[in-house]
C-alpha cells in the first residue's frame, strides 16, 4: 500500500470523526437552540386565535395576521369561558387549538411541562397524582384536570384551600382558557399549545 | 416518538461501529501494512453486542437518550484501537496483549450494564439504599488497605489481586458514593442551606452542620495519606463539593470545601514525598535532575514529546512511536491517541467527552425528582472531573496524578465502573420521560 493511499485513509478517519461529533450535534440542536418544532406548531396555533378573536364565527382565514410567536400575557377581556368559546370553532376544523402541555409557572418546579394526552390528570399531594404538589396548601385529592368535548376544564374536588383560575377561586368545573394561570398552593400553572 | 429517538440511536451506532472498525484497520495497515482479521473480528463480536444493546433498550427503556451508547462506543472503540497498536508494538499476542483484555472486559462491561438496565426500572429504588451504598462505597475504597488481598502497584495502593485476577475498587466505589450522596443531600439540604450566619455576602453553615463534610475530607485526606493517590482524593472530594452546591445553591460549602482540600493537600504535600515529587515534575519537568530521578517527570516528558511528534493531525494510527512512554495503555493512553491522531483526534475525544457529559448534566437537570437529578448530576460531573485530572495531568496543566482516563483506558474495574453510571444515566434519562406526572417537592 502507497504512502499517499495511507495519508488519504488517515485524513479521511480525522474527517468521519468529526463528522460523526458533528451529526450527534445536530441530533440535539433542539436541545441546544431551543425547540424548533415547538415554536412554529406554536406560531400556527396562535394564528388561529388571532383570526378567531378578530371575527369569531368563521372558519380561520387562509392568510391570518402575522402575530409574534408569544401569546398576550393576560387574557384577552371577556372572560375565560367566553374567550375559549371564541377558539372553539377553529378548533374543530384543526387539531391545533387544544392546549397540547401544561407549564408550571411558579413555584417550586417553575418551568417543568407535562404533555397533556387526553386523559384526566389528578393534582394534589397523593403520590398517586399525575402532578405531585407537596406543600402546606394543597389538599390529598387536590383538584382534577379532564377533558370534556375537546376543552381542558378544571374541577376543584373539595379541598381545603381552593383551587385558583385568574385569581377567582373555583367551585364548579371551569374550562381553563389558554395562557390563563391556575394556582393551587403556592404552584401556578397555564395550560399552552 | 420512542421509535425516533431509538432508530437514532441505530444509525448512529453503526456509524460508531464503523470508526471504530475504520480505527483498527487502520492501526494494522499503519503498523503492519496489511489487514488481519482476528482483532477486527473480536471488534465485530463488540459490534453485535452494541446492537444487542440497543434492540434490548428499544423494550426496557425506550424513552432513554439516543446519543450515549453511540459516543461511549466510539471512545470505548478508540480505546480499544490504541490499546491494540501498542500491542503490535510491544509483541504482546493472544492473552497477553491488552488490547483482546480490553475487549473482553468491555463485552463484560457491556453486558453488566445491560443487567443494570433490565434489572433497574426505576432509579428511585436506590434512594433507599443509601446508607448501604454508603458503606459499599467506604469498604471499596479500604479494600485495598488490607493485608492479604490489597497491592501497590507503582507506588500506590489501589489495587485488590485474588490470584491473577486485579481490580480497582475505587473505581465502583465513584458509584456508590454518587448514590449515597445523592439520597442524604436530599433529605439534608434543608437543613446545610437555610440556616447559618451571613458573612462577605455569602450565607455560611453552621458549626455543627459541618460534620459530613469534614468525615468526606477526612476520607479524602485517608486516602491521600494511606493509598497515596491524590487523583481518587481529589475525585470523591470534588465530586461532593459539586453535590452539595447543587443540592444547597450556596457556594460558600464550595469554598470551605476547597480552603480545606487545598490546606490538607498542602500539609500533606510537605509531609509525603510522592507528592513533592508530583510537584516538582509538574513545575520543572524538563530539569534533568528531575527528568532522571526515579519516579520522577521522565514519563511525562515523553507524553508531552509525543504530543509534539503528533502535531495538528498526527502521525497516523500505527505510525507513531507511543510505546515509549511508561503505562502508555493506561494512565497515558491520551498521550498515545495524541501522537497518533494529532490535536484533531485529541479534540474530536475531547467533543465526544464533552457531548457524554453535557447529555449526563441534561438528564439531570430535566430530571423530575430531586434524588435523580442530584444523581444525574453527581455521576456525569464525576466522569467530567476524571477526565480534567487525567488529561489535565498528562498535558501538565495540574499535576500528574495516576486515574484511568474514563472509557479509553486499559483496565477493567473501569470500564465497567463507566458502563454502569452510563446504564444509570440511560436509566435516569428514560424515567425522565415516561415519568406520568411531575412531583413538586415542597
Amino acid at each position: 500500500m502507497s504512502e499517499l493511499t495511507y495519508l488519504l485513509l488517515r485524513f479521511g478517519f480525522l474527517l468521519v470523526l468529526w463528522a460523526f461529533i458533528f451529526g450527534v450535534v445536530y441530533a440535539l440542536r433542539s436541545d441546544l437552540f431551543g425547540s424548533r418544532v415547538r415554536r412554529t406548531s406554536g406560531e400556527q396555533g396562535n394564528q388561529p386565535f388571532v383570526a378567531s378573536a378578530v371575527a369569531p364565527p368563521v372558519a380561520p382565514p387562509v392568510a391570518p395576521p402575522v402575530m409574534p410567536p408569544v401569546a398576550p400575557a393576560s387574557p384577552p377581556p371577556g372572560g375565560g369561558s367566553s374567550f375559549t368559546q371564541l377558539i372553539s370553532p377553529s378548533r374543530g376544523t384543526d387539531g391545533t387549538g387544544a392546549p397540547t402541555r401544561l407549564v408550571i409557572t411558579s413555584g417550586p418546579k417553575e418551568g417543568l411541562e407535562i404533555e397533556l394526552s387526553k386523559e384526566p390528570l389528578t393534582i394534589g399531594r397523593s403520590s398517586a397524582s399525575g402532578l405531585v404538589i407537596r406543600d402546606d396548601y394543597t389538599s390529598t385529592h387536590h383538584a382534577r384536570l379532564m377533558l370534556w368535548s375537546g376543552e381542558w376544564v378544571i374541577q376543584d374536588l373539595d379541598s381545603t384551600n381552593g383551587t385558583f383560575l385568574d385569581g377567582k377561586r373555583v367551585s364548579l368545573p371551569t374550562p381553563i382558557p389558554l395562557n390563563t394561570p391556575v394556582r393551587i398552593g403556592t404552584t401556578s400553572f397555564e395550560l399552552r399549545r | 416518538m420512542p421509535a425516533k429517538r431509538r432508530n437514532l440511536e441505530l444509525l448512529l451506532v453503526i456509524v460508531a461501529c464503523g470508526i471504530v472498525g475504520a480505527a483498527i484497520a487502520l492501526v494494522e495497515l499503519g503498523a503492519l501494512g496489511h489487514i488481519e482479521g482476528t482483532v477486527l473480528l473480536l471488534g465485530t463480536s463488540l459490534g453485535v453486542l452494541a446492537l444487542a444493546m440497543h434492540v434490548a433498550m428499544r423494550f426496557v427503556a425506550p424513552e432513554a437518550d439516543p446519543l450515549i451508547l453511540p459516543v461511549i462506543l466510539v471512545l470505548n472503540g478508540l480505546g480499544i484501537a490504541e490499546i491494540y497498536r501498542l500491542d503490535i508494538a510491544n509483541h504482546n499476542t493472544g492473552w497477553g496483549a491488552s488490547g483482546v483484555r480490553q475487549i473482553a472486559w468491555t463485552a463484560m462491561a457491556m453486558v453488566i450494564a445491560l443487567a443494570v438496565l433490565v434489572l433497574l426500572r426505576n432509579h428511585r429504588v436506590l434512594q433507599r439504599y443509601r446508607y448501604i451504598a454508603m458503606f459499599v462505597g467506604i469498604v471499596l475504597l479500604l479494600l485495598p488497605m488490607l493485608p492479604g488481598i490489597g497491592a501497590t502497584v507503582n507506588g500506590a495502593r489501589l489495587w485488590i489481586s485474588i490470584g491473577s485476577f486485579n481490580f480497582q475498587p475505587g473505581e465502583l466505589a465513584k458509584i456508590a458514593l454518587a448514590v449515597f450522596f445523592a439520597g442524604y443531600l436530599v433529605t439534608a439540604r434543608e437543613s446545610l442551606s437555610m440556616v447559618g450566619k451571613k458573612f462577605l455576602g455569602m450565607r455560611f453553615p453552621r458549626v455543627r452542620d459541618l460534620g459530613p463534610i469534614l468525615v468526606i475530607w477526612l476520607a479524602a485526606m485517608a486516602v491521600l495519606v494511606f493509598q497515596h493517590d491524590l487523583g481518587t482524593a481529589l475525585l470523591f472530594f470534588g465530586l461532593f463539593l459539586v453535590m452539595i452546591y447543587v443540592a444547597t445553591g450556596r457556594l460558600s460549602w464550595v469554598i470551605l470545601g476547597l480552603l480545606l482540600f487545598v490546606g490538607g493537600a498542602l500539609i500533606a504535600g510537605s509531609a509525603l514525598s510522592y507528592v513533592q515529587g508530583r510537584f516538582a515534575s509538574w513545575l520543572d519537568p524538563f530539569n534533568p535532575k528531575v527528568y532522571d530521578a526515579i519516579g520522577g517527570s521522565y514519563q511525562l516528558v515523553q507524553g508531552l514529546f509525543g504530543f509534539a511528534h503528533g502535531g495538528l493531525i498526527g502521525t497516523g494510527l500505527g505510525q507513531g512511536s507511543p510505546n515509549i512512554v511508561p503505562l502508555a495503555e493506561s494512565d497515558y493512553i491520551i498521550a498515545s491517541l495524541g501522537e497518533e491522531l494529532g490535536l484533531a483526534g485529541l479534540f474530536a475525544i475531547l467533543a465526544l467527552y464533552m457531548l457524554f457529559i453535557s447529555r449526563g448534566l441534561r438528564i439531570g437537570f430535566a430530571g423530575q425528582d430531586d434524588f435523580g437529578r442530584l444523581l444525574g448530576v453527581g455521576l456525569s460531573f464525576a466522569i467530567a472531573l476524571q477526565v480534567f485530572i487525567v488529561i489535565g495531568g498528562v498535558t501538565r496543566v495540574i499535576p500528574l496524578t495516576g486515574l484511568t482516563t474514563p472509557f479509553l483506558a486499559a483496565g477493567g474495574s473501569s470500564l465497567v465502573a463507566n458502563w454502569i453510571i452510563a446504564a444509570l444515566l440511560l436509566r435516569l434519562s428514560d424515567s425522565v420521560r415516561t415519568q406520568p406526572g411531575l412531583i413538586a417537592d415542597r
